[in-house]
């Protein structure tokens, strides 16, 4: 009973990184931007969430204000910080430099509104209920798997189906062709900003009912999201959302076998051993150089 | 032209000797101003600044009293780099420290420079044996853990145990003494459970907790960590006691629904106590703050009145304020009347302090019993 009761929490824990990395994943893959500020667009979401949800707004409307939160920010991240240093030609290293820099000050900024200890969306919805004898699964636990379902496979269609999809995963491939067709790439840019960022929507307001919530949560978020992207294939949007599942099942079911302390570093010795057995990842392409 | 030159002179002469009297004084501090403990630091400040306050307001020193502030947040590493700091740049005789892997880190820092390192938050058992210049205004873990399992297992009749505790050297004292605590007694310790210092994710944990059946859950971390593991426990089924210790006394923790009920150990304060010293704290703090305060506030509050009380001596004596001659007043004055009564110090450096029990209800804690602990 253990194993299948910690096979369902790794389920739901899989569908919360898949969700959070898959965001980092497209802006990184079709931008080349190393956008660990990405960490911070989960942050923002959680918190104008909590403050909705708090304020007695509603559900729908908590949603409304914290996908507003995160677009905006990733919108506007890109528009004032990604474009005019991309313009004065400024390294990747420049960009990360800064995107760690705007993460900083979004946990301090977030910590002087919100305080800086933890806070939590309470709900009975997190509330496990006895589903088989010694098996407890939560309703947040369904719902973080029909979202992820729901998220990432409207994500796939948009991304083979529609214009700006098919134009995201050509800035990917070639920017400069992508010019030459006469669409404009920054705003293909921002598209990927805006998509990547409401992404992580879901994962950041189940989290702050689950897990709960501090300013300086986000670079966990940015740790698991960097894994997944990697052990997924750089670029990779299907093997982003399978390596989350898969990291989410592995941290669960390790501990059949360690000790709980284990239990991230399996994260990271998956992540290990991708890079030296299979560097492009589970769906990535192998790259000549 | 004669007197004028005399005033002159008078003047330049009380000028140039004024310094030497009236002479600034700044301690240091290593909390946690940013990162998971950060909820910590404002907790901490809220004593340590409350008796900058009250030293300044009476002129107990010849000069301006001030705390330099660094961010160590909780960790060992960055409070290195703020002690050494603090020690070589800003020249403090005085520290204030928090946290068991912090105060662990910088006490060899002021053992070798001779600045005194006082610690009002961390209560690792180690923190006893960090030489001569660090000093605790707290009583530390292993006394909270003396006082609560006898409580579990004799009143309550809680026979079967699960230990969930952070991966560090405090997690790791808890676990020592949980082990020794339980040794020839009817009760067990069935499973002990580590979680790394930067986990969030415990519902895994939690089906291991349930899977062992216990009676009783010790919750031993810090920080965000320690209530994500409370309500985590709670969301996925497990339904036994819980109890932790006197960290858990936070206004984050207690407004958690998933803490009510649960067990918690820290000092006893006497806050209704008639001595001027806790009725001037416990009038101001709740006139600044507006709430009650707590075992922190009390102990940064002491830790800092502590510095006010040595120096003012040593002023008074006509000798330097060095860490050395701090630590040799400290020996000599014996007593000091602090929040809470007049206390005296262990030879270990450690203040005792009698042990309280109790439950939290409702957001608050309720006192269960009083345990008198013995040096």
């Amino acid at each position: 009973m253990l194993a299948i009761q910690l096979a369902i929490t790794g389920l739901q824990t899989g569908a919360l990184y898949a969700l959070t990395a898959v965001g980092f994943s497209l802006i990184f893959g079709s931008t080349r931007i190393f956008h660990f500020a990405h960490g911070a667009a989960f942050v923002i979401a959680a918190y104008f969430f909590y403050a909705a949800f708090g304020a007695g707004w509603g559900v729908i409307p908590a949603i409304g204000v914290s996908a507003f939160g995160a677009v905006a920010f990733g919108l506007l991240l890109d528009r004032l910080v990604y474009v005019p240093i991309q313009r004065h030609e400024g390294s990747f290293f420049t960009v990360f430099v800064a995107s760690f820099g705007v993460g900083i000050a979004v946990q301090n900024v977030i910590g002087m509104i919100f305080g800086r200890g933890y806070v939590t969306v309470n709900t009975t919805l997190s509330r496990s209920v006895e589903v088989i004898p010694e098996v407890y699964v939560s309703p947040l636990a369904w719902i973080a798997i029909a979202c992820a379902a729901v998220f990432l496979g409207g994500l796939g269609f948009f991304l083979k189906r529609t214009h700006t999809g098919m134009a995201l995963r050509a800035l990917a491939d070639n920017p400069e062709l992508v010019r030459t067709f006469g669409l404009n790439p920054r705003a293909i840019q921002a598209a990927a900003f805006a998509i990547g960022s409401v992404i992580v929507v879901p994962a950041a307001i189940i989290t702050s009912a689950t897990t709960g919530l501090s300013p300086a949560i986000g670079h966990h978020v940015m740790l698991i999201s960097l894994a997944a992207t990697i052990v997924g294939g750089i670029g990779s949007i299907p093997g982003t959302m399978l390596a989350g599942v898969m990291l989410g099942l592995a941290e669960s079911l390790a501990l059949l076998v360690v000790d709980t302390q284990w239990t991230e570093a399996v994260t990271f010795a998956i992540l290990f051993a991708f890079i030296i057995i299979r560097p492009s990842g589970l769906l990535g392409r192998a790259t000549a150089h | 032209m004669l007197k004028s030159l005399k005033i002159t002179t008078a003047v330049a002469l009380t000028a140039l000797t004024l310094p030497a009297w009236a002479e600034d004084h700044t301690i240091g501090a290593l909390f946690p101003l940013s990162g998971p403990n950060a909820v910590y630091g404002d907790v901490f400040m809220a004593g340590s600044d409350l008796a900058v306050e009250h030293i300044n307001a009476d002129g107990m020193l010849s000069g301006t009293m001030s705390i330099a502030y660094e961010d160590s947040q909780g960790l060992p590493q960055p409070a290195v780099v703020g002690m050494t700091k603090l020690v070589n740049v800003t020249g403090v005789p005085y520290t204030l420290s928090a946290f068991t892997g912090v105060s662990k880190a910088i006490s060899t820092i002021g053992q070798r420079s001779s600045v005194v390192a006082v610690n009002g938050g961390g209560v690792g058992p180690d923190l006893a044996a960090l030489g001569e210049y660090f000093w605790n205004v707290i009583p530390l873990v292993n006394l909270e853990v003396r006082a609560v399992v006898p409580y579990l297992t004799g009143e309550m009749g809680l026979k079967k145990m699960v230990l969930v505790y952070i991966d560090d050297p405090f997690g790791q004292a808890i676990e020592s003494e949980l082990e020794t605590a339980f040794e020839g007694s009817d009760a067990e310790l069935a499973e002990v459970l580590s979680v790394p210092v930067t986990a969030q994710q415990f519902s895994g944990v939690a089906a291991k907790v349930r899977s062992a059946k216990p009676d009783v859950v010790y919750v031993a971390s810090y920080g965000a960590q320690q209530i994500q593991i409370v309500k985590q426990l709670r969301d996925n089924g497990v339904d036994a006691q819980i109890v932790s210790y006197s960290g858990y006394i936070t206004p984050d923790a207690l407004a958690l629904p998933e803490s009510d009920g649960m067990i918690v150990t820290g000092q006893a304060v006497d806050y209704a106590s008639e001595d001027p010293v806790t009725k001037r704290f416990v009038t101001d703090f709740k006139a600044r703050f507006d709430k009650d305060p707590t075992a922190y506030n009390v102990n940064y509050y002491n830790a800092t009145l502590l510095y006010g009380l040595l120096a003012a001596a040593l002023e008074k004596d006509g000798t330097e304020v060095t860490g050395e001659n701090l630590l040799a007043k400290r020996l000599e004055m014996k007593t000091f009347d602090l929040v809470g009564g007049t206390v005296s110090f262990q030879d270990n450096g450690t203040l005792l302090s009698p042990i309280e029990v109790k439950q939290i209800k409702g957001g608050a804690t309720e006192t269960l019993d009083t345990v008198e602990i013995g040096g």
